[in-house]
């Protein structure tokens, strides 16, 4: 499945919502990471990623969801993620990952 | 065990390239389901079988400048499924040679996921002094399906 993601800032909340869906892998995370971080240079606020839709990601797409909370705190800010689906929640199980980000929703809880 | 695929080898020779990690994956994930793994086990397979070849990747990467020039394909690498009575024997063979200088770090994240998804992983360097990672994962009784 093809890789997608969308966003946008939400004024009211000041933060920012991005919806990341299909399959993360070391093809397509060097342009994620980019992407999130340009965003959180842009506006420098929280991070509601919904990964819903998200099917897979491997550990190179882990290291760029690192690379962004790295940003967003040194902003003082931090990096929600929603609604994992059972397969992705056992690798931030795995790689303890599930004690660095803030996850709501989903299989994990 | 599905009868109609019992002992029988698939190869998929790769590129080091990360646009066709994808490929592996779909592979893997397509026998794991053949086979009659249930949707965890397979979704451990498949994440593996990613990890493995991001591992190798990485590997060839970082050691490029001492991988010998002259060696014919060796940019490339090759994953074996062996699918047995109840297990899944997965083999990934590097093209390039495995020098004293490769070293493997047990602390590499993608190291650590594929030994927490899989039953039993080894690393090894074969007689051709090529890099080989090999994997099992156990076919449960309760997965199987026809």
């Amino acid at each position: 499945m093809d890789f997608l993601f969308n966003h946008s800032f939400d004024e009211k909340q000041n933060v920012w919502r991005v919806e990341i869906s299909g399959e993360v892998d070391i093809f397509n995370s060097p342009g994620l990471k980019n992407d999130l971080i340009d965003l959180l240079n842009q506006k420098q606020c929280d991070m509601y990623i919904d990964c819903q839709h998200l099917e897979y990601i491997d550990s190179t797409g882990l290291g760029c969801l690192v690379a962004a909370l790295k940003t967003a705190r040194a902003y003082k800010g931090n990096i929600h993620l929603l609604q994992l689906k059972p397969n992705i929640s056992k690798l931030f199980k795995i790689t303890e990952m599930d004690k660095v980000f803030i996850l709501e929703g989903g299989h994990h809880e | 065990m599905n009868s109609d695929v019992k002992h029988e080898l698939i190869e998929l020779a790769l590129p080091i390239n990360a646009a066709f990690v994808s490929a592996a994956r779909l592979t893997a994930s397509s026998i794991a389901n053949r086979m009659g793994f249930d949707i965890e086990a397979a979704e451990d397979i498949k994440a593996a079988v990613s990890e493995s070849c991001i591992y190798f990747i990485k590997i060839f990467e970082n050691n490029s400048s001492i991988i010998e020039e002259d060696e014919e394909n060796s940019n490339s690498f090759k994953i074996s499924f062996l699918m047995d009575e109840n297990e899944l024997i997965i083999k990934i063979i590097s093209n390039f040679k495995a020098n004293k200088a490769l070293v493997v770090d047990p602390d590499n994240i993608a190291l650590i996921m594929i030994k927490a998804l899989m039953n039993h992983v080894e690393i090894s360097v074969n007689e051709n002094a090529q890099f080989v990672l090999h994997m099992l994962k156990k076919l449960e009784q309760n997965s199987l399906t026809l």
